[in-house]
């Protein structure tokens, strides 16, 4: 079985001036298809920066990363951004929409700027997603007037629009009240579930990671080898 | 187009904001038409002016040897009555005036005998520049019976019409008797039928105008023609006449412009003042644009560094916001047109007492096509450097902040 996400000798380190600051020393991560994994550590511990080299965002200093049994560090900018764009979903804490348009819009964004617009296939699929995650009465609400938790659930459908192999998502529920928080995780697992999609989720919430099938942890910039667990 | 539509929703997003930019880009292309039709209007005015009282053509016998006026000097005035005497004519010009009357271009045909003279009365003396034309000719170049102020234009054997300054100078009044000494020595005593006043300084003190059959024994000119003045439908066409009717009698023919360089130069200084307040209101929308665009750009930052992760390419976010500045381009400058052309009709509607219009402004020429182009074009240059600080944004960068 090919791994969803192989990363290896994940090395991080940003420099300013002079001044050089080690975040990542050699990781290494593998998902396989269908995991929903936490990604822990204390903040500053480099979540985020991994989530970026791993979602083609940034190019890490040294290491080696292969999405779907493609070598994807070495691809130009122009061909990772259609890898983002076909491949890869993001869900991010904060901004994750863009305000001017309606939540169907959004929705259906990622494939419409890609292609020519859109078109009645990609409605079409926009507003099944939307029903999936519950808003089917919000379609053509604009984004801006959406609460937190609505907010999030239509990054979620605009995350899935592409059929991605790995949804990457950076705190999700870190802005939202726990029951909104608790409903964004539940959606997730339940995607997880139904159609197998792989997730990355960070977060420094422990009731986030205990409903995860695995996590790990980043200790000094490295991962914690003894906390796998793949019991949940 | 989907970029296109993304365009329009941010420039709709933020309404009073863009229809601020529309409106300063409108001003812009309104002040461009404005100058342009007052440029075009005061040339065609310059144009009238000159024109209506002039010959549009004007023909000579080639080589004429240059006119010596009589000097105070004996050897000099001996010098200038030889050259004098050599004085060239146009002896065939009755078929030179058929020719012109059988074309299409000619409106009206004036055969001159055009000369210098001194007017004497007791101890005042004036010198004249003559013209001589058929009394009926008389009003074919210039309205002089439309400038009579005193007595009337009949030009009747013996009469001389002079300007009113003249009149004043030498102390003259209609139905007086004048000393009239010609270049050639000739005297006669010419009576005073009109005073006219044309309001050009020159011709009220110099011009003075008799008939044809009075100058020629004053002139020595018995049959002769020194000149064929000419006037045209067409005032544009004065040079290609010109040289077609130079082509075919043979004569010297001088276009109208040729003989008013000043005005040509006017014209020049005139269409180059204008270009650069053009220019300047073009650049200053430009401006306008590129920094409204700009602020979008940067106000938008975190929505760029979203499209970005998701994939969206570096190109469509860049023709994002080329599109918004086509519109505003469009937009702005049809209403920059519209806001023009209202302007320059509403002014155009204000005359002087005389019929004039009281600014001498061209609605219909206020270069609405250029501004149009130029102004959409440059919508699009003006949004390239916000669209390509945009496309370059850093997605990681912009989602942090
Ligand atoms: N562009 C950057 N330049 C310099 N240091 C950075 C940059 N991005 C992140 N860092 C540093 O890397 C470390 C890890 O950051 P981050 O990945 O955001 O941590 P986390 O998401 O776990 O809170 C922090 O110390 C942060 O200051
Ligand atoms: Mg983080």
């Amino acid at each position: 079985m090919t791994a969803v996400l192989d990363a290896r000798g994940i090395v991080m380190t940003f420099r300013n001036g002079d001044e050089f600051t080690r975040v990542l020393l050699g990781v290494d991560v593998t998902l396989d298809p269908g995991e929903l994994v936490a990604l822990l550590g204390a903040s500053g511990s480099g979540k985020s920066t991994l989530l970026s080299i791993v979602g083609l965002l940034l190019r890490p200093t040294a290491g080696i990363i292969t999405i779907g049994g493609e070598r994807v560090d070495t691809l130009s900018d122009t061909k990772s951004s259609l890898f983002r764009n076909k491949r890869l979903g993001f869900i991010f804490q904060f901004h994750n929409l863009l305000p001017d348009f309606t939540a169907l819009e959004n929705v259906s964004f990622p494939a419409a700027a890609a292609g020519g617009g859109i078109t009645s296939a990609i409605r079409q699929r926009a507003s099944e997603l939307l029903a999936r995650v519950g808003l089917s009465d919000r379609m053509n609400f604009p984004a801006a007037r959406l609460s937190g938790g609505q907010k999030q659930r239509v990054a979620i459908a605009r995350a899935l629009m592409n059929h991605p192999e790995l949804v990457l998502a950076d705190e999700p529920t870190g802005s939202l009240d726990r029951a909104s928080a608790d409903q964004v995780l539940a959606l997730m697992r339940e995607i997880n579930r139904e159609d197998g999609t792989t997730f990355l989720i960070c977060t420094h919430d422990e009731q986030v990671a205990s409903r995860c099938t695995r996590r790990i942890t980043l200790v000094d910039g490295q991962f914690d080898s003894g906390m796998r667990n793949k019991t949940n | 187009m989907f970029a296109f539509l993304v365009a329009r929703r941010y420039l709709r997003s933020n309404p009073w904001q863009t229809a601020l930019l529309i409106a300063g880009v409108a001003l812009g292309v309104t002040a461009f038409v404005f100058i342009t039709a007052l440029i075009q209007g005061l040339a065609v005015r310059l144009t009238d002016d000159v024109t209506a009282k002039s010959a549009h053509v004007s023909l000579e016998p080639a080589d004429r040897v240059a006119r010596v006026l009589p000097g105070s000097d004996y050897d000099t005035e001996s010098v200038a009555l030889v050259s004098m005497l050599q004085r060239k004519q146009i002896r065939t010009w009755a078929a030179t005036v058929a020719l012109l009357e059988s074309q299409a271009e000619v409106t009206a045909i004036s055969p001159q005998i055009t000369g210098s003279a001194v007017l004497v009365r007791g101890e005042a003396a004036a010198p004249v520049a003559v013209t001589a034309s058929d009394p009926k000719n008389l009003d074919a170049i210039s309205p002089v019976s439309r400038e009579i102020i005193v007595g009337d234009a009949r030009l009747n054997a013996n009469g001389i019409l002079i300007g009113v300054r003249l009149a004043e100078t030498i102390g003259l009044s209609v139905g007086q008797p004048v000393l009239f000494r010609t270049d050639r020595g000739v005297d006669r005593l010419l009576v005073v039928e009109g005073i006219f006043r044309s309001g050009i300084q020159s011709l009220d003190e110099r011009a003075a105008y008799v008939s044809l059959e009075t100058a020629r024994p004053l002139f020595l000119l018995p049959s002769g023609v020194t000149n064929i003045e000419i006037k045209l439908k067409d005032t544009g066409q004065a040079r290609a006449f010109a040289n077609f009717v130079s082509g075919a009698t043979g004569l010297r023919a001088t276009p109208w412009q040729d003989r008013n360089s000043s005005l040509a130069d006017a014209l020049t200084a005139q269409g180059q003042t204008g270009t650069l307040i053009q220019i300047f209101s073009l650049i200053s929308v430009l401006i306008g644009i590129a920094s409204a665009l700009s602020l979008s750009a940067n106000r938008r930052r975190s929505e760029i560094g979203i499209m970005r992760a998701f994939g969206v390419s570096r190109l469509f976010i860049a023709s994002v916001f080329v599109m918004q500045g086509l519109l505003i381009g469009i937009v702005g400058a049809s209403l920059g047109c519209l806001a023009g052309y209202g302007l320059c009709s509403w002014l155009a509607t204000f005359t002087k007492p005389d019929g004039a219009l009281a600014l001498p402004i061209a609605p219909a020429e206020g270069g609405y096509a250029l501004v149009f182009l130029l102004t959409t074009a440059g919508a699009v240059l003006a949004s390239v450097i916000p669209a390509r600080s945009a496309a370059r944004l850093d997605a990681l960068e912009a989602i942090q902040q």
